[in-house]
């Protein structure tokens, strides 16, 4: 699928993935469900197919949320726009933390932060929950909600480390489709 | 006090091994920051941790507050480039080449067998994150709130996150 008719300017990219950075709180599942909701549906730059299978590759090369923001930065404008949303999505956190360190090898106390988190944890966990019944809703066939459900049981019950089921679900998807192969 | 160099390369030694996934971060930095080099003591080396899950953006800006404790400022900068250089440059390096390998019949039918999975993993950490942030009746108004407006409006993120902030910030005190 092309995603655009008319090219995404580097400068759209840069405040997209700023106000995203400033807004990142929660790190990892948070970030890339909010990317999800303002690349895939508010700005529609990239498709869920496409933006799923940036998510699978991500989560095996690290932090996943600055995964998710080169990607689609990069499936816009190439390198540059890869660079672009990775950089624009780092900046707000590195300067946030440059301050609070030099506060805190100042005067070797952390600032109020928690009670602003109390407030922004229940809703961040909303939106996560929004992006998983967006994603849930675009899955078709028996075997795909069997494996779906299946990594969440593993991952949230018994505490099975993502990159291991993703890993798992890859040789099984692989092996699945060679026999095919064989067997056509 | 580390010398820039010795900053950016021993950022860029676990930018590299970070690749491989982001569990082994925390373990990795604790050793070579705390043991190895005495960059900082183990109580720093926790508060900043807190300080990088508190504040948004990924855990690894971790690398952001030891550098600065490591080397200032210039520090700080090159701590966090180094650490996030290797991936962002392995990750544009496969997106570009994604385009061409999806149209691989293996390729694309091993991305789509992954893509449920995600959504599990995604689901997943909802789940986890609730069971530790959902403890009172304000906690589950606000869950609910914030569910209603994002699932149901187009209300940009940005205004719902930053706005249950500032009602977190505010009911504090109260």
């Amino acid at each position: 699928m092309e995603t655009t008719g008319n090219r995404v300017s580097l400068g759209e990219i840069f405040r997209t993935f700023l106000i995203i950075g400033v807004t990142g709180f929660g790190g990892g599942m948070a970030v890339v469900a909010l990317v999800e909701r303002v690349c895939v549906h508010e700005k529609e730059w990239i498709g869920h197919e496409e933006f799923m299978h940036g998510l699978a590759f991500g989560q095996f090369l690290g932090p996943f949320s600055l995964n998710a923001c080169t990607f689609v930065g990069c499936t816009l404008r190439g390198r540059i726009g890869g660079t672009v949303a990775a950089f624009a999505f780092i900046l707000p956190s590195f300067l946030i933390v440059s301050f609070l360190s030099l506060l805190y090898f100042r005067y070797h106390e952390l600032p109020e932060l928690q009670a602003a988190l109390q407030g922004t944890n229940p809703v961040i966990i909303a939106l996560i929950l929004v992006a998983a019944i967006g994603m849930g809703r675009k899955i078709r066939g028996v075997e795909p909600w069997a494996i779906a459900l299946l990594a969440f049981i593993l991952a949230a019950f018994f505490q099975v480390n993502g990159l291991a089921l993703l890993v798992l679900t890859a040789l099984w998807s692989l092996a699945r489709a060679r026999f095919r192969q064989e067997h056509r | 006090m580390g010398s820039l160099a010795t900053i950016a390369w021993t950022f860029l030694k676990i930018g590299l091994v970070f690749v491989g996934g982001g569990y082994v971060l925390i373990p990795l930095l604790h050793r070579i920051m705390v043991d190895q080099y005495h960059w900082l003591t183990m109580k720093e080396f926790l508060d900043g941790l807190a300080l990088s899950q508190l504040t948004p953006g990924p855990l690894a800006i971790l690398a952001t507050f030891v550098g600065f404790r490591a080397g200032g400022f210039a520090g700080a900068l090159a701590g966090t480039v180094a650490i996030f250089l290797p991936c962002t440059a392995l990750m544009v390096f496969l997106t570009r080449r994604y385009e061409r390998l999806r149209n691989i019949r293996l390729i694309r039918e091993v991305l789509d067998g992954v893509v449920p999975a995600v959504v599990g993993l995604v689901a997943a950490a909802g789940w986890k994150l609730g069971g530790t942030s959902l403890v009172s009746l304000r906690d589950i108004l606000l869950f609910a709130a914030g569910f209603a407006i994002l699932q149901f409006t187009k209300v940009s993120p940005l205004f719902v996150i930053l706005g249950a902030g500032a009602l977190g910030y505010f009911l504090h005190f109260s």
